[in-house]
């Protein structure tokens, strides 16, 4: 059986260190929702592939330094 | 509260209210003895038009709404900063109404649980004739069960957007 894993990521420090971008630009930026970009970053909700994307491009970094993921231990 | 959480309680105050007023309309006229037994004509006929009641308040009360937000919106942003013009105004209330991939995934998921409590009274109702109840009870049965579906599904809704959705 497949191991389950956790899907973190790095959103808040991203927007941090983007001279403090809004959720709101960030939405923009992606173009969903803020309420989506809010769920994302409180691991609320795992984006598609097409999103995660779309949301490391809004920063400008690889996908790798948006999300990450550890393996749920049973 | 997001757009979404909005609409959707909007919705379900809809739904309550018509489901409401068809049963103090329909029951209410079956115990001043105003209908016959077994006259299904009088059913169908209540059925159709609650169905049209409930479609026309539906786009009536959602334009309503949309007007009120509106306003809201741009009161607020007005207050916020003065120098906030039109077009700015009109695309922050355009930001607010997208519908992405997660809202999607919550109507798709909530869909099939309000399809799968008409579903259940589809089958209680079949169940009803079975067990020798008139046939107003089928119909009854399945009415009610699709609107508590309809119901249900923006309770799920609700719950989704609170909660968080996970895809699979």
């Amino acid at each position: 059986m497949a191991k389950k894993i956790e899907i973190t990521n790095n959103i808040r420090k991203l927007r941090f260190f983007a001279n403090e971008m809004t959720q709101q630009e960030l939405a923009e930026k992606a173009g969903v929702s803020r309420q989506t970009i809010i769920a994302v970053e409180a691991g609320k909700y795992s984006p598609s592939l097409e999103l995660a994307f779309r949301i490391a491009e809004a920063f400008g970094v690889p996908i790798g330094e948006v999300f990450d993921y550890a393996v749920i231990k049973a | 509260m997001s757009y979404q959480e909005k609409r959707t309680i909007v919705m379900i105050v809809t739904g309550v209210m018509v489901l409401a007023a068809y049963c103090i309309y329909a029951f209410g006229q079956v115990q001043a003895g105003m209908v016959a037994a077994g006259d299904l004509k009088y059913w169908a006929r209540t059925m159709l038009i609650f169905i049209g009641i409930g479609i026309a308040a539906t786009i009536v009360i959602q334009i309503i709404f949309h007007i009120l937000l509106s306003i809201t919106t741009a009161i607020s942003k007005k207050i916020q900063d003065p120098n906030f013009d039109e077009k700015e105004i009109e695309k922050t209330i355009e930001l607010e109404m997208v519908e992405d991939e997660m809202h999607k995934l919550i109507e798709l998921k909530s869909t099939r649980i309000s399809f799968f409590i008409t579903g259940i009274g589809f089958v209680f109702g079949l169940l009803s004739l079975l067990l020798d109840y008139p046939a107003e009870v089928m119909l009854n049965i399945m009415f009610i069960s699709a609107s508590l579906g309809s119901l249900v599904e923006g309770f799920t809704q609700l719950y989704f957007y609170r909660r968080g959705i996970q895809n699979g």
